[in-house]
């Protein structure tokens, strides 16, 4: 697809957490203009870098601050790593690897264990440990100059650089170039001594240099004249410049220097005119319209002029030091504060040409460029036929539902209106809606584009054809059928072979997606094996969003099986791949806070569980996720004894096409349940022995209905149908072994009766499953009573007896839900050394706030709403 | 909430698009640019904007009502 010297990027080299490949433009320091004066003074400031952690170049809009710090770099080649922060509002994980990949181009040895980052929203803390760990182990130190650093607006970002940077010392030093007060606790290096801050007035120009300067354009002005002007522009590096070239094209430089000093204008706004003024038409139009993009090389210029000429204005404009800077690889970019400028009067001098610039440059860069940008472009020029053709071709629609672009890509979307029908338009719709929940706005769009797909010839459009059968593979899990999603996801794999394999290559997500919406489906129709086979593959790719999905749907496996303990283990896994910063809960989040909840009514930790039932639902509403809350939520109702809330629950209808034979097993149970306890058990054994299913649970629940109704013989008949295979968790087993014991209760076998109680004790004791032992009915709780079996019970389903020392009885906290970060567990020690927050900030170099923050997250996962007690848990739960 | 801004320099017509949100009016040798805004970040917005024009701003208020 692309050229790499065209595009500034290597389509096979390492790629960022998007799978866009890293653009080169970031990495290089920018080149000297033949113009550009040098101030030793400065670059005496900046040498000083090496020996403090942290340098600070920090100026306004043309101070000169970039070309000091590249004319510095370039001196020191192989020792300093340079990095434009342009992608810093691309979120965490972006940043990392842009800056991860700057220091491996200059030359930094990283070894593999330090990774990358997976996702663009957020980097692991381990990866930054590993990262200072190796940094700081180097006998020369790195410097790593960041350009641009006043994108960085996220705080965490400027916390975790302040990590890395005080536990790498001595092996890294930082040179921060920004526009603003960068967010880090500067006052503490100050204190410290540790920073070389090179500010705004120490930018300025001196009369001496500015003489220099002047002279370098060929202008020769006595000292006052000079004076004169430095009042003027204050000693602004780009002031000066763009007088110098003003002054350059007039025909008496010193008479139109005195009326610019004279001029009220604003001076950028003024200088500017004048210098574009002086250019050729030609130069002026390329100049005006490049305006529109953030760099761009002389083949994509030429695409927004429609003339071939911009490789020699460009390379012209940059040796005269006039707007144009140098990123090399042939990449150029306007200095930004004249592109904003220009754009200004890019708009005064031909309104609405803004739009027709960005749509030249998308569809440019849609076959040159990386995605995002093609998007922005094509987003901004309201040309949305454009922008969903690419991110369809690009194999990128499934983003829109999952993933770290979901959002940024829902918002770009969401301006586009009901105008353009093309099949792209219509996928990306439904897309739209269907990640919105909205699955019956979204059949209406599919089916256009699967019509106007299907009267295209075989093989064009075949990533379009792709995405559709993805999307209806999805609709098809939606709607809850597994036939129709069986034979979408046939469709779908059958068209991924006329996709070039090099697109997949660089896309793996479409095909994960596509097993997990077909696992889903095939969980609904209770085809567990198969179910079983497409989730694993699809957790086994290790992207996050499908494998946060797949987790969560193995997990629901797992307990419908009747292994709870593991059902917890996978619905955490899920959860600690879903998590995400944003507001909006992951697909994948719901349901796995669903199983959790399960877990804990089968734990009798009814509190547990309705607080986990409290939390928000995500918005793709599929019918796994909505019978399982329904499930669950008549099942807590019951422990509570609200039975009408109970049948209630069980009642609500879950739309879906096809039925799902353990959704309706588990929703029998409930009402069963409620029945039984109302003293109903006719109707509870009709509602459990109709559907002719033998759900394992279903037949133990119809016994217990048959003994509380006086029928032994039918409950035993029932019991004897248990499959005894191996697959049977402990859910199931116990329930059974305690339903036996009651049949040889009631046939007068108490030895019988004990040995099963025992059975069932040992069986549910490691997994803690306490509900079966409550729900067992009033010939239990004498039996527990009495050794031997108050032995088994006792400590986590009786009250223990009491030791000498009151430590006996212990009430078991709720478990972990979530890991405790870095950083947290370094606030918590410290936390248990009795420091207080301004101490616990200042020992680790950030805010107070920042301090509160990560307490306050530490609080929500430890469940605790005092120091005190998450000092206590965090002990108990062997974390400090 | 209404705010005024006050920058160095006059600024020019076309300059002045920049800030189609605002009015604008010149005072010997200052710009005064005015207008609702919008909230905090738009505020922020503004201050930025100006920067990346590279205006200077001399004064920034919130006007009365």
């Amino acid at each position: 697809m692309g050229v790499p010297d065209e595009t500034g990027a290597d389509p096979r080299g390492p790629a960022d957490p998007c799978g866009d490949p890293f653009l080169r433009t970031r990495f290089a320091i920018p080149a000297l203009p033949a113009t550009y004066l040098r101030r030793e003074r400065l670059l005496g400031h900046l040498d000083e870098a090496p020996r403090r952690p942290l340098t600070v170049v920090g100026g306004a809009a043309g101070a000169g601050k970039t070309l000091l710090a590249a004319d510095w770099a370039a001196a020191h080649p192989g020792r300093v790593a340079w990095l434009t922060a342009q992608m810093a509002d691309k979120g965490r994980g972006t940043f990392w690897a842009y800056l991860l990949q700057a220091l491996r181009l200059a030359g930094v040895t990283l070894s593999d264990g330090v990774g990358l980052p997976a996702e663009a929203g957020r980097v692991d803390e381990a990866l930054l440990t590993r990262l200072a760990a190796e940094l700081s182990a180097r006998e020369t130190p790195v410097t790593a100059v960041i350009d641009e650093y006043d994108r960085v607006t996220d705080p965490e970002i400027a916390d975790q650089l302040e990590f890395v940077l005080r536990h790498a010392d001595p092996g890294v030093r930082l040179v921060l170039v920004t526009r603003t007060e960068p967010l880090l606790p500067l006052h503490r290096y100050r204190a410290a001594g540790a920073v070389t801050e090179i500010r705004n007035d120490e930018l300025a120009f001196t009369p001496a240099e500015a003489a220099e300067l002047l002279e370098l354009h060929g202008l020769r002005l006595p000292a006052d004249e000079v004076t004169a002007l430095l009042a003027r522009t204050r000693g602004w590096a780009a002031g000066l410049r763009l007088c110098a070239l003003a002054a350059q094209g007039a025909a008496d430089p010193r008479t139109y220097l005195k009326e610019f000093e004279a001029d009220r204008t604003t001076i950028g706004d003024f200088l500017l005119a004048e210098v574009l003024k002086r250019q050729r038409a030609e130069t002026q139009d390329l100049l005006l319209r490049v305006s529109v993009l953030d760099r761009f090389c002389p083949a994509l210029a030429d695409a927004l002029t429609g003339r071939a000429d911009a490789e020699l204005i460009l390379t012209g404009l940059h040796r005269e030091n006039a707007f144009v800077e140098d990123l090399g690889h042939s990449w150029f970019r306007l200095h930004p504060l004249f592109r904003d400028i220009l754009r200004a009067h890019l708009r005064a001098r031909h309104p609405g040409l803004e739009t027709e610039l960005h749509r030249r440059a998308a569809a440019w860069l849609r076959h040159s460029g990386p995605l995002g940008e093609t998007l922005e472009h094509a987003a901004a020029a309201g040309d949305w036929a454009a922008a969903a053709d690419a991110l369809v071709g690009d194999l990128a629609l499934g983003e829109l539902l999952t993933g770290p672009r979901a959002e940024t890509l829902a918002d770009l979307f969401s301006a586009m209106g009901p105008g353009p029908g093309t099949p792209a338009t219509d996928l990306v719709r439904a897309a739209l809606e269907l990640s919105r929940g909205g699955l019956d706005r979204a059949l209406p769009p599919l089916e256009r584009a699967a019509r106007a797909l299907a009267a295209e010839p075989a093989g064009d459009a075949a990533a379009a054809r792709f995405g559709c059968a993805l999307l209806r593979t999805l609709a098809a899990r939606l709607t809850g059928s597994s036939a129709q999603a069986e034979t979408a996801a046939r469709q779908a794999v059958r068209l991924r072979r006329e996709i070039p394999g090099r697109l997949l290559d660089r896309h793996p997500e479409p095909a994960a997606l596509l097993d997990t919406h077909l696992g889903a489906a095939r969980l609904w129709a209770g085809r567990y094996a198969e179910a079983r086979a497409a989730l694993t593959a699809a957790a086994d790719t290790g992207r996050a969003a499908p494998t946060a999905q797949a987790l969560a749907h193995l997990a629901l496996l797992d307990h419908l099986e009747g292994h709870p303990g593991r059902a917890e283990r996978r619905a955490l896994a899920a959860l600690s791949e879903a998590e995400h910063p944003g507001p909006a809960v992951p697909p994948g989040a719901g349901l796995a806070t669903l199983v959790l909840a399960a877990v804990a009514t089968d734990r009798d930790e009814l509190e547990r569980a309705e607080a986990l039932l409290a939390a928000p639902a995500d918005a793709l509403g599929d019918p796994v996720t909505e019978a399982q809350r329904a499930i669950v939520t008549g099942r807590v109702r019951l422990a509570r004894g609200d039975t009408e809330g109970a049948l209630e629950a069980a009642d609500r209808m879950v739309l879906a096409q096809e039925t799902s034979p353990w959704a309706e097993a588990h929703t029998a149970l409930v009402a069963a349940g409620a029945h039984l306890a109302e003293g109903r058990p006719e109707l509870a054994v009709k509602l459990l022995t109709e559907p002719p299913g033998g759900e394992p649970l279903c037949l133990v629940g119809a016994a217990r209905a048959e003994l509380a109704a006086g029928r032994p013989a039918n409950a035993a008949e029932l019991l004897d149908r248990i499959p005894a295979h191996h697959g049977l968790g402990p859910l199931v087993t116990v329930g059974a072994a305690l339903a036996r014991a009651q049949w040889h209760g009631a046939e007068g076998d108490p030895a019988g009766q004990r040995g099963l109680v025992a059975r069932a004790l040992r069986e549910a004791r490691p997994e803690r499953l306490r509900r079966p032992f409550r729900e067992a009915g009033p010939w239990l709780p004498p039996l527990l009573a009495a050794l031997p079996l108050r032995a088994l019970a006792e400590g986590w389903l009786l009250p223990g007896t009491p030791r000498p020392d009151g430590t006996g009885r212990v009430d078991e906290p709720p478990p972990m839900v979530e890991e405790l970060s870095g950083r947290e567990r370094d606030v918590l020690v410290r936390l248990a050394e009795m420091m207080s927050t301004e101490e616990i900030a200042a020992d680790l170099y950030v805010s107070v706030n920042t301090v509160k923050t990560h307490l306050k997250s530490a609080y929500r996962k430890l469940s605790v709403n005092r120091r005190h007690d998450a000092v206590r848990r965090a002990r108990e739960l062997g974390l400090l | 909430m209404r705010y005024e801004i006050r920058v160095d320099g006059e600024l020019t017509e076309t300059l002045a698009k920049a800030f189609p949100e605002l009015d604008h009016v010149v005072v010997s040798g200052h710009t005064i640019l005015f207008g609702r805004v919008l909230d905090e970040a738009h505020l922020y917005g503004l201050l930025a904007r100006c920067q990346s024009l590279g205006l200077r701003v001399l004064e920034m208020r919130q006007a009365p009502q």
